[in-house]
């Protein structure tokens, strides 16, 4: 099912322009000093992903991930900037050292080698040995009916796990950050007490 | 060639998230963010490869990756912040000294 009635040229430049974006964004996040700007740069390359998964005509992906991305993790990204100030360094990027330089060459040489990989390979000949064989799965329409159909019957397992993963994540989270209000008051108790005696 | 461009884009992405976490030793945060990065770097490939093979369990997984990155996070910015209070810098190398 295509969502985006897009001619072929169309397509080619729109994705063109999101990974012009996405490059530029994930660069600005790693190189630069300063994190409030890594933090929004970082919204920036969230966004156009899920622009690409849209490319892609995977529209309940592209929603989750701007919901859940953007909404949730960026802000709480953007709160934990907020909570630590660092001084400020006048400079926008780094200054360079060894490591750093021995760090660049490793990633560009494994970049060729992945990239001679990738276009050595025979993508063609790599085909889906299983095919749904069920009749509903073949009648519904969308990508959203497919998804929840397959949530409730084959992953059955793998999505109760992961509303336990959330709350646990939850319970430890606000553990985390609350331990310390009750380690004083105890130590203002046992404070009192020798007092006392 | 259009997996090819996909799949080409999607290994940037990853060697940068890379790049970016020995990049920045001194700040948690930006390593954080980079771990972020590659996790969209996965998650890319996984969408693309299901709209290739035309399979759903690829966007299933999609999903599955963006909610325990989520919960990662969370838990992540939360040990963090605590971090950051107690020892008063986010510098990684003064992580494993321990007090007493």
């Amino acid at each position: 099912v295509n969502i985006i009635k897009s001619t072929e040229s169309l397509h080619e430049i729109l994705f063109l322009f999101l990974e012009v974006g996405l490059i530029l964004g994930s660069l600005g996040v790693v190189i630069l000093t300063n994190i409030v700007y890594s933090a929004f740069f970082l919204a920036l390359v969230f966004v156009c992903i899920s622009l690409l998964y849209l490319l892609l005509n995977a529209d309940f992906v592209a929603t989750a991930q701007i919901l859940i991305y953007v909404g949730a993790i960026n802000i709480l990204i953007v709160f934990a900037v907020m909570l630590i100030n660092k001084p400020q360094s006048f400079n926008f990027f780094p200054s360079w050292t060894t490591g750093d330089g021995i760090t660049c060459a490793a990633c560009t040489g494994l970049f060729f080698l992945l990239i001679t990989t990738i276009s050595d390979t025979s993508w063609s000949e790599i085909y889906l040995v299983t095919q749904s064989n069920n009749i509903v799965e073949q009648d519904l329409g969308g990508n959203i009916q497919r998804i929840g159909y397959l949530l409730l019957t084959e992953f059955l397992l793998p999505f109760e796990l992961l509303s336990i993963i959330l709350l646990v994540a939850l319970i430890g989270a606000i553990t985390v950050a609350r331990r310390e209000k009750i380690l004083e008051m105890r130590v203002k108790s046992q404070a009192l007490q020798a007092k006392e005696d | 060639m259009d997996l090819v461009k996909y799949l080409t884009f999607s290994m940037i992405l990853f060697l940068l998230g890379i790049w970016g976490i020995f990049l920045n030793r001194k700040n948690i945060l930006i390593m954080l963010m980079s771990i972020e990065l590659m996790l969209l770097a996965v998650n890319l490939n996984f969408l693309v490869f299901s709209v290739y093979l035309d399979d759903m369990m690829g966007q299933l997984f999609a999903l599955f990756v963006l909610t325990v990155a989520a919960a990662e996070s969370a838990i992540g910015l939360a040990l963090l912040v605590i971090t950051f209070r107690i020892r008063g810098t986010i510098a990684v190398e003064f992580i494993n000294c321990m007090k007493g």
